[in-house]
């Protein structure tokens, strides 16, 4: 059996880290919230909004920090109510925005599909990337938000469900149903 | 063995919640143990992409809302970014100084070698006779001399 493919490793969040160097904070965890917006909502001006905003929420509220959960999670649970009153008040500007802005996903599977041993290999590595990345979308907010918190951003089920502010179980149940639609969508592609 | 994992198991399998008898089922089919790897390789791709999305669509001069004080810096500024680059550097650079190093070191030893051979040579041809036959030299030295003396005497 092939070995479980590596969790994504991103850097640690410091702890300890003093909510009084916001800069720092900033430059930590800037990438992580602008990547959550950008793939939830899938338009770069929106997720430069979102992550400016959460970054604004967290400054004001920094003295109320009072460290029971990690500054990832904390800035993650503002995050994730930004993109909720987003996607809510988006329904009202569907009309009058575009998707100019939105990531191109033929760009985007095919930086990663170079990496591919044939022709053959990054044909399918590209079209399992772009068939995930459509049928993430199409999820609905609450199990895309735990399955991109869980597989992209390798948060736990217990820091999920203080991002989301759902249950445990709850978490559980939304994180299956997303991976298992995941799963059927890609069909014959795994 | 048993029946093949569900797609409802294998989707339980990649959100942690697999029993062990799933895993001794995969162990033993290499059908479904291909499946789980298929789909962990997909999810996988997929972080990937995410991650690689997030910096590419990333501008480096986005302005943060008055009051919060931008940290966010251009790559060019952030010598943290610059560091494995100088590092690599320092390092190419490094190579032919040390490779240069290693071979006047080696040249030194070749050097000395000769010589040291060289010494021995000169050693061995100043010899009137062949080392192992230097014990007898002295034998015959000795004699030689002793029949001289005894023919002083006489």
């Amino acid at each position: 059996m092939q070995p479980m493919a590596p969790v994504a490793t991103v850097a640690e969040p410091v702890e300890s880290l003093q909510l009084e160097d916001f800069d720092q904070v900033v430059s930590l965890y800037w990438p992580r919230i602008f990547r959550f917006a950008l793939v939830s909502l899938r338009d770069q001006e929106a997720a430069e909004s979102v992550a400016q905003d959460c970054f604004l929420r967290a400054h004001h509220a920094r003295q109320r920090f009072r460290g029971e959960s990690s500054v990832n999670t904390w800035l993650m649970q503002i995050a994730v109510n930004l993109v909720r009153d987003y996607c809510r008040n988006r329904r009202i500007q569907f009309w009058k925005r575009t998707r100019a802005l939105a990531p191109d996903l033929d760009t985007v599977s095919r930086s990663i599909a170079d990496h591919g041993v044939s022709p053959e290999g990054k044909a399918l590595v590209k079209e399992q990337i772009e068939a995930v990345w459509r049928a993430t979308e199409k999820l609905p907010a609450k199990q895309r938000s735990v399955f991109l918190l869980r597989f992209v951003e390798d948060m736990d089920l217990l820091e999920i469900a203080a991002a989301t502010g759902l249950k445990e179980g709850t978490v559980k149940t939304h994180l299956f149903r997303a991976t298992e639609t995941i799963r059927q969508r890609l069909g014959d592609l795994v | 063995m048993n029946e093949h994992l569900s797609s409802e198991q294998i989707s339980r399998w990649m959100i942690g919640e697999r029993s062990a008898q799933d895993e001794e089922h995969a162990r033993e089919c290499p059908e479904c143990a291909a499946k789980v790897a298929r789909f962990e390789s997909a999810i996988a791709l997929f972080r990937q992409s995410v991650q690689d999305c997030g910096e590419r669509y990333a501008r480096p001069d986005i302005p943060l809302p008055a009051g919060v004080r931008r940290a966010r810096r251009s790559f060019a500024a952030r010598p943290s970014r610059w560091a494995p680059v100088a590092a690599a550097l320092v390092l190419l650079a490094a190579i032919p100084i040390y490779t240069n190093s290693r071979e006047r070191r080696r040249q030194a030893e070749m050097a000395r070698a000769d010589a040291a051979l060289l010494e021995q040579v000169d050693v061995q041809i100043s010899r009137a006779v062949p080392a192992p036959m230097e014990p007898l030299v002295s034998l015959v030295s000795w004699n030689t001399s002793g029949a001289s003396h005894t023919g002083e005497t006489r």
